[in-house]
């Protein structure tokens, strides 16, 4: 050794040895650096105001535990940064929370594998045993669901209504908006309004906010229809009648001399402005996007309402569903039945419900809390409306979804679809939805192809199936 | 002075050692899991199947990967055809003595390679934004009756792309033109000058020669960068642009492997790219060589 030591500094010079000395030093203290250990739970959500609302319920909640191990901590993490944890966690083993609370997008790409490698503890039978399934809306349960297993309790109902300038159409125009059952009411009382009245050669108001490239408001109006991507059994449906007629019925709002919508995309400076402008009159609204609205555009306070969406059909579905959270448990957990008692706690608390409503608008899926007052209380920025309420009336309606992870591309290839769907209308001339329907299908058709091939690759879905069967 | 007697013969191992020791824990290690990876259809390390040349072969009749493949080759050759004579114009431009100013005109054209390549596809979505966006609102300023609304991210995706690559890269090539330019040996200029060669001659006959292992190097960089086109777009469009005009190869290996977790396809996608970077990469080796030689 001392030999070793003097051939080391003999033959190394000065600067050399003492970079080996910073490298030896700096590796002693990394590994020396203790790790704190773990303590308690952790809950993980990918929305800060969530974490916000929570913390209070934790605190209450640790206040009364007497063990340390079952105290929560609440993480706040952006959501790409979530999805990046939590995937990894469940494929690979790296360290995860012991709740997580998640989007319908991300939930999906969990559900991928075969349904006993799902990363989330099934609550299946949870959910029925201690009757938490008869107090919650059921469709909300449905994209927390893969072949038949539960594996997340819902966070929400997100109905959708339609939001409209009550400032330019009621007390401008002197419109009904009761008049209004139906997608065709809506084009035929409102449409007159789409014209240039200042002579300045550009129209003045579009009717409704919807483009063929909004995959989302797209889904939200095929949910409404009755139509869907993937039925409940994980089969194919994008090729359905309804599908080709709602994304027909988008192209003719879209395109033509009967155009009446426009592009205002949410969470985007330009589409606010459109909104504040009176550009565009009306917009697909979810109860969260209410909470959003109200703090991204206080300008429009007082100078909306809300309604219920026209329905396809005379005495048709008036609401549909956008967007979703749930809160689930990972195998990884040490304490389930800690973590399962928090979740129940948090999800199912009337004093969070309030909250998530007076923050966010946001309506809770337990039913039980939909006569409380809080939900009935005149809101100024919906022109006096409880928007609760009126969220709430339609909530036993919203169409029930599935979940899968293939839904996201069959939702980015519809996409595809209506786009070129409008470039047919354009090129041909024809913007009526009957003569743009068979062309629907065929793109439907294609969309339906290219996605199952991409689910026929997937062996894992293929042999539940054939032992599910 | 002895070097043997100074220097050990463990010395090299024992500096080079740390280096082997990460490139082969994180680099060769990942590269021959990911071509394992690529015969298998896998759910984590758990739940794996062994495919077989499947993914390749489902690859070869994807259609959508196709797509993304031309649409990257589109954006290669327009990004290397349109960006690279470009930089080699500026850097000419600001190459004259006689041009006042040139460190200020080099840092304005270098300066957008300073702002990440997000920021920039943010910057270009506000410019091209349908409705409000600044170059529908400059238009429909200056030309009367333009469209209330031009969807330019809708209708020209690809040339949106190209122009926001321009915009970014540009100047940045420009400086490694620029660095070659100033070695070019004034006195082969001078002579070819005095034997009555004019500018263009002198451009052709002297200068290009001259810069020409620069310039391979720089198509190589820049055909290597354009093929691995991701950030841009994703941003831009926000996601693969209307009818896949917008989905790059890398795009689709994301998509693959993030979004729908198909690691395995994922990895045959992230194969079949380095493979054919590597031909690329050997035929620049071919041409430059050929060059030198002659």
């Amino acid at each position: 050794m001392g030999n070793f030591w003097r051939t080391l500094t003999a033959r190394l010079s000065p600067g050399a040895l003492i970079i080996l000395a910073i490298a030896i030093l700096s590796t002693v203290v990394v590994l020396a650096w203790g790790v704190p250990g773990r303590q308690g739970m952790t809950l993980w959500t990918f929305a800060t105001n969530h974490a916000e609302m929570y913390v209070p319920v934790a605190e209450e909640w640790n206040a009364r535990q007497g063990d340390p191990g079952r105290e929560v901590h609440i993480l706040s993490l952006s959501g790409e940064a979530l999805e990046q944890r939590l995937l990894p966690g469940f494929r690979a083993g790296t360290p995860l929370a012991d709740l997580v609370e998640i989007g319908t997008v991300i939930c999906a790409k969990c559900f991928n594998g075969p349904v006993n490698d799902v990363g989330f503890v099934d609550l299946t039978d949870r959910i029925e045993e201690e009757g938490i399934g008869e107090r919650l809306n059921e469709p909300s349960l449905g994209p927390w669901t893969t072949r038949g297993r539960v594996f997340g309790l819902p966070h929400d109902v997100h109905p959708v209504l339609l939001a409209y300038r009550a400032d330019i159409l009621e007390d401008q125009h002197g419109i009904d908006m009761g008049e209004i059952e139906t997608w065709e009411d809506f084009v035929r009382v409102l449409g007159p309004l789409v014209e240039d009245t200042d002579g300045d050669g550009y129209v003045d108001h579009y009717l409704l906010n919807m483009w063929e490239t909004n995959g989302d408001l797209i889904e939200v109006l095929i949910l409404q229809a009755g139509g869907q991507y993937l039925n409940e059994a994980g089969e194919l449906t994008v090729a359905s009648e309804i599908n080709a007629r709602v994304i027909s019925t988008i192209v003719t709002w879209t395109a033509g001399p009967n155009r009446i919508a426009a592009n205002a995309p949410e969470f985007d400076n330009a589409g606010h402005q459109m909104r504040i402008e009176g550009y565009v009159l009306c917009s697909l609204m979810s109860d969260w996007l209410a909470g959003v609205w109200q703090q991204q555009l206080p300008q429009l306070a007082g100078k909306v309402k809300l309604m219920p969406l026209p329905a396809w059909e005379p005495a048709g579905r008036r609401t549909s569903v956008w967007g979703g959270t749930m809160l689930g448990i990972p195998k990884a957990t040490e304490d389930f039945e800690g973590a399962w008692e928090y979740a129940k706690e948090l999800y199912l608390s009337l004093d969070l419900a309030k909250e998530l409503y007076e923050r966010a608008a946001i309506v809770s899926p337990v039913k039980e809390y939909w006569e409380e007052a809080f939900y009935q209380e005149p809101n100024e920025y919906f022109s006096g409306q409880a928007n609760g309420a009126l969220f709430l009336e339609q909530a036993p309606m919203v169409p029930r979804r599935t979940a899968s992870p293939y839904n996201e591309l069959a939702k980015t290839k519809v996409i595809n679809a209506t786009v070129a769907l409008k470039l047919y209308a354009q090129e041909e001339e024809k913007y009526t939805v009957e003569e743009l329907l068979p062309e629907a299908k065929r793109l439907l058709e294609e969309v339906e192809l290219e996605v199952g091939r991409q689910m026929e690759r997937n062996l894992f879905l293929k042999r539940d199936e054939e032992e599910g069967s | 002075m002895n070097l043997s007697a100074s220097h050990p013969r463990w010395a090299p191992y024992f500096f080079i050692g740390p280096f082997v020791v990460v490139f082969a824990i994180f680099v060769v290690y990942p590269l021959f899991q990911s071509l394992v990876l690529s015969f298998q259809q896998t759910y984590g390390p758990q739940t794996s199947v062994f495919v077989g040349t499947k993914n390749f072969a489902d690859l070869a009749g994807d259609p959508a990967f196709w797509t993304a493949l031309r649409n990257t080759f589109v954006y290669a050759a327009a990004s290397v055809l349109i960006q690279l004579p470009l930089s080699l114009g500026l850097a000419m431009l600001l190459n004259r003595p006689q041009v006042k100013g040139r460190a200020v005109f080099r840092l304005v054209y270098f300066s957008p390679a300073l702002v990440g390549i997000v920021f920039i596809a943010v910057i270009f979505s506000l410019i091209f934004q349908e409705t409000r966006g600044l170059l529908n609102v400059f238009l429909k300023g200056v030309i009367p009756g333009f469209p209330q609304e031009f969807p330019w991210l809708q209708v020209y995706v690809m040339p949106a792309l190209v122009i926001a690559s321009i915009w970014m890269y540009t100047g940045f090539n420009m400086i490694y033109f620029l660095a070659a330019l100033q070695n070019v040996d004034r006195d082969q200029i001078e002579a070819a000058v005095m034997d009555g060669a004019n500018r263009r001659q002198v451009f052709w006959h002297v200068t290009l020669p001259a810069i020409r292992p620069v310039a391979g190097f720089v198509i190589l960089l820049s055909a290597i960068g354009s093929m691995q086109l991701f950030e841009l777009p994703w941003i831009l469009l926000g996601g693969a642009g209307p009818e896949d005009r917008g989905l790059t190869v890398v795009m689709y290996l994301f998509m693959n492997g993030f979004q729908i977790g198909d690691l395995g396809y994922a990895s045959a996608i992230g194969w079949s790219l380095a493979i054919l970077l590597m031909g690329m990469t050997w035929i620049q080796r071919r041409l430059t060589k050929g060059g030198e030689g002659r």
